[in-house]
C-alpha cells in the first residue's frame, strides 16, 4: 500500500472541486484564461498575467444545453465543456484559448464566440504537420499573433517575462517527468489514482503552487522505503482524455496496476523538451511541436505506434488499455494501426470507448476485469 | 478427518447473476454436470443468487457442506453470498463453451442485456473480446420488447420466424425505433412471421459486427438465452457463413464455466 502524502490529499481535493481555485483567483483580481488542448503555449498567457486553467468538462451530469448546439456525435468532453460555459459555470474566465486540433474543437470556437458572452477569445492554429522548419515558423507567427491580441487586453508582455514563465514551466515539466519515472521504477509507490490526481491538479492550480508540492512529494517518495514487489499485471493506458479519477480507480480495482499513461490529459502535457536557443516565441514554437501521439498531428517519418510500442516494451507492460473518448474521430483512425502493432508484438490490447464526462459504468468494469483475467491467464 | 482413500465427495458451484436470469450450476470433482437451476433475477439479486444455488443443490442432491468452492459471475457477480472468487462472464462463457465444444475458437453469447463475442486461443484462453455498448439492440431484451409488441410468446419467436417465406428488413439499429418500424410494418400488412424473421436476422447481423472485430474462426459456439431461438442461430450461421454449435443448455454456459473455474481452485488447494 502506498503511504499517505499531504500533497496527494491536496491534489485529490483540487480534483474534487476542479474550478474552485480558478474562481478564487478571479475573485482576487487575477485574469483567468481557459484552455483545452495540451499544445496551448500556456507560458505566453502566464507571462501576460493570466492564470491558465485547463477546462476538462464535468465528471457527471447531462449536456442538455450544449446538445442544442453540438450534434450527438461530437465528443462528450467538448459537449460537457460547452455545457459548463452555457450554464455559467465558467463565468470566472476572462479569456478562452482554442487550439486548432480536431473538427469539433475548431467549430466549438465559433459556437463559443457566439453563445458565450463576455469572454475574449484567442484562437491559435497549431500546424497539422509538425516537426518541420516551416511548421515552427508558422507556429511562431501564430504565437506572435496571440501575443498581440493579449497585449491589447493586458498591456505589453516583455520577452523577459515570457522567458521567466518558460523557465517556471520547464522546471515543472522536468519534475513531472521525474515523478513519472519514479512511478515506473517503483510502481506501487503511488496508486494510479494518486498519480492521476497529481497530474490533473497541475492543470487546475497555478504552476507556481503545484511545483513545490511536486518537489515535496518527490522528496518524500524518495525517502520512503521501497515497496514490496507487486505481481499485478501492469498496464499502459493510451488514449485521449481521462479527467475523471474514478476511471483510474475502476481500472486498478479490476486487479491491475496502471504503470504509466500516454494521454492528452496526462503525460503528453509534460513531454515538451526545454529549449535554450532563440527568442521566447521561437522556443515556444519548437517546444510545443513535439513528436506526439495526438492523432490530429502528423510528423513525416515519425511512427506514433512504434514509439508507444517501444515504451510498452521497455517498461515490460503486460497489456495496453486504449481508453478512447467516444466519437474522437482522429483517434479512431489511429486505433487499428495501434492495435495491430501492439498485438503483433505480443502485447494484448483492450479498446474501451468511454463517455468520460460520465462516471464509469458496470460495462466498463466488466471489460477491464475480463481483460485483467485474460492477462493473468496469459503464459 | 478423512481416512486416506476415502475423501469426502466434493462438488463445485457456479452462480451467474445475469441481467435477466440467475443461473446456478453444480458439478462434481470430475467436472460432470450434476444439477442446475435458472430463475428470473428480479431486483433482489443476492436472494436470486441464493435461491439459484439452493435449487441447483437440491436438483443435484448435494448438501451445501459438500461444495468445495463457489465462483460467481454475471452483472451481479459481486453480490453473490459466500463466493470463493469472482470471475467475469467473458472468461466463464469461454470456459463453459470450451468444456462442451473443445474446438471452439469464437463464442457468441447473447444474453438478456448484452451480447459478446469472445475469441479463444488454441489452449482455450481468451485472446480478445467485444461487448455491445450502451445499446440493447442485438440482445435478448430487444427480442423481448418485440415479442411483447407483436404479442408472440418469447419462446415462440424462433418457430414463428422459421415459418416466414420472405423475412422483412428491419433497418433501425435502435430497439425503440425498431419497435416503431415493426408497428409500421404491421400497418402495411406484412405477416407477423416475416417481421419476426426480420428481427431475428437483425439480432444476428448486429452481433456479427462484434464477432468480426474479434475475428471469426471455426468452431463457433453460441451461448446465452437467445441461442435457444433457432431462427437467430440459423441467421447467425447464414451471416457468418459457417455452422454454429449450440449447447443443450445454452443459458447455463456461463455458470458452468464458473463452476469449472471453482473446481480448478478447489483442486489447486
Amino acid at each position: 500500500m502506498p503511504g499517505t502524502y499531504t500533497q496527494i490529499a491536496t491534489f485529490e481535493a483540487v480534483c474534487a472541486d476542479p474550478y474552485r481555485i480558478a474562481r478564487e483567483v478571479a475573485e482576487q483580481g487575477r485574469r483567468v484564461a481557459g484552455y483545452m488542448c495540451t499544445y496551448t503555449p500556456e507560458e505566453l498567457f502566464h507571462a501576460a498575467g493570466y492564470f491558465p486553467v485547463r477546462i476538462l468538462g464535468r465528471n457527471s451530469g447531462g449536456t442538455n444545453q450544449a446538445d442544442g448546439h453540438l450534434p450527438a456525435y461530437a465528443c462528450g468532453f467538448l459537449r460537457s465543456a460547452l455545457d459548463m460555459a452555457l450554464a455559467g459555470e465558467l463565468d470566472f474566465l476572462k479569456l478562452i484559448v482554442f487550439s486548432h486540433t480536431c473538427d469539433t474543437m475548431q467549430n466549438l470556437a465559433d459556437i463559443w464566440r457566439q453563445c458565450v458572452p463576455g469572454v475574449a477569445e484567442v484562437a491559435i492554429t497549431t500546424p497539422v504537420v509538425v516537426g518541420t522548419g516551416h511548421a515552427v515558423v508558422y507556429f511562431r507567427e501564430e504565437i506572435a499573433r496571440a501575443r498581440r491580441t493579449l497585449e491589447q487586453e493586458a498591456g505589453r508582455i516583455p520577452d523577459g517575462r515570457i522567458l521567466e514563465s518558460i523557465r517556471l514551466y520547464d522546471e515543472h515539466r522536468a519534475l513531472m517527468q521525474d515523478l513519472y519515472a519514479l512511478k515506473r521504477a517503483r510502481p506501487a509507490c503511488l496508486t494510479g489514482r494518486q498519480m492521476m490526481a497529481a497530474v490533473l491538479a497541475s492543470f487546475l492550480m497555478p504552476r507556481e503552487a503545484h511545483l513545490p508540492l511536486i518537489q515535496g512529494l518527490l522528496a518524500e517518495l524518495e525517502a520512503a522505503p521501497a515497496e514490496a514487489g507487486d505481481d499485478r499485471p501492469k498496464v499502459l493506458v493510451v488514449g485521449n482524455m481521462c479527467q475523471n479519477l474514478d476511471y483510474v480507480t475502476a481500472i486498478e480495482d479490476a486487479g491491475c496496476l496502471v504503470l504509466d499513461e500516454d494521454l492528452c490529459s496526462g503525460s503528453r502535457a509534460f513531454a515538451m523538451e526545454a529549449q535554450d536557443m532563440g527568442g521566447p516565441l521561437d522556443r515556444l514554437a519548437r517546444m510545443y511541436l513535439v513528436n506526439t501521439a495526438c492523432p490530429t498531428k502528423h510528423q513525416p517519418g515519425y511512427n506514433v505506434g512504434g514509439a508507444l510500442l517501444k515504451k510498452a516494451q521497455a517498461w515490460h507492460v503486460n497489456g495496453v488499455i486504449l481508453l478512447l473518448t467516444k466519437f474522437c474521430e482522429p483517434w479512431g483512425f489511429d486505433y487499428p494501426c495501434l492495435k495491430k502493432m501492439f498485438e503483433g508484438a505480443g502485447i494484448a490490447t483492450l479498446l474501451v470507448e468511454v463517455e468520460s464526462h460520465q462516471p464509469p459504468g458496470e460495462q466498463f468494469r466488466s471489460r477491464i476485469a475480463a481483460f485483467v483475467e485474460m492477462l493473468e491467464a496469459a503464459p | 478427518m478423512s481416512v486416506e482413500g476415502e475423501s469426502a465427495a466434493v462438488y463445485y458451484a457456479g452462480i451467474d447473476v445475469g441481467a435477466a436470469n440467475t443461473k446456478g450450476v453444480i458439478i462434481d470433482a470430475e467436472g460432470a454436470l450434476r444439477g442446475f437451476a435458472v430463475l428470473p433475477s428480479g431486483v433482489e439479486l443476492a436472494s436470486a443468487a441464493r435461491q439459484a444455488f439452493e435449487k441447483a443443490l437440491a436438483v443435484a442432491g448435494v448438501a451445501r457442506e459438500e461444495v468445495g468452492a463457489i465462483v460467481s459471475t454475471g452483472y451481479g457477480r459481486e453480490i453473490v453470498p459466500d463466493k470463493t472468487k469472482v470471475v467475469t462472464e467473458i472468461t466463464c462463457h469461454g470456459r463453459g463453451a470450451i468444456a462442451q465444444f473443445p474446438a471452439t475458437r469464437l463464442v457468441i453469447d447473447i444474453g438478456g442485456q448484452d451480447s459478446k463475442a469472445i475469441g479463444l486461443g488454441p489452449s482455450g484462453a481468451v485472446r480478445g473480446f467485444e461487448m455491445n455498448d450502451k445499446c440493447a439492440a442485438g440482445t435478448g431484451r430487444f427480442l423481448e420488447v418485440m415479442a411483447r409488441a407483436l404479442q408472440v410468446g418469447l419462446d415462440k419467436m424462433g418457430p414463428v420466424a422459421l415459418e416466414a417465406e420472405e423475412p422483412a428488413t428491419i433497418s433501425s439499429t435502435c430497439t425503440v425505433f425498431a419497435e416503431s418500424e415493426v408497428i409500421s410494418l404491421l400497418t402495411q400488412g406484412v405477416p407477423i412471421s416475416a417481421i419476426v424473421a426480420g428481427l431475428c436476422n437483425a439480432v444476428a447481423e448486429r452481433v456479427h459486427g462484434l464477432a468480426a472485430r474479434v475475428g471469426v474462426q471455426p468452431e463457433v459456439t453460441m451461448t446465452g438465452g437467445v441461442s435457444k431461438n433457432p431462427a437467430v442461430v440459423k441467421a447467425m450461421e447464414r451471416t457468418l457463413g459457417i455452422s454454429v454449435n449450440v449447447p443443450e443448455e445454452p443459458l447455463i454456459a456461463g455458470a458452468l464455466g464458473a463452476a469449472l473455474i471453482a473446481r480448478d481452485l478447489g483442486q489447486q488447494e
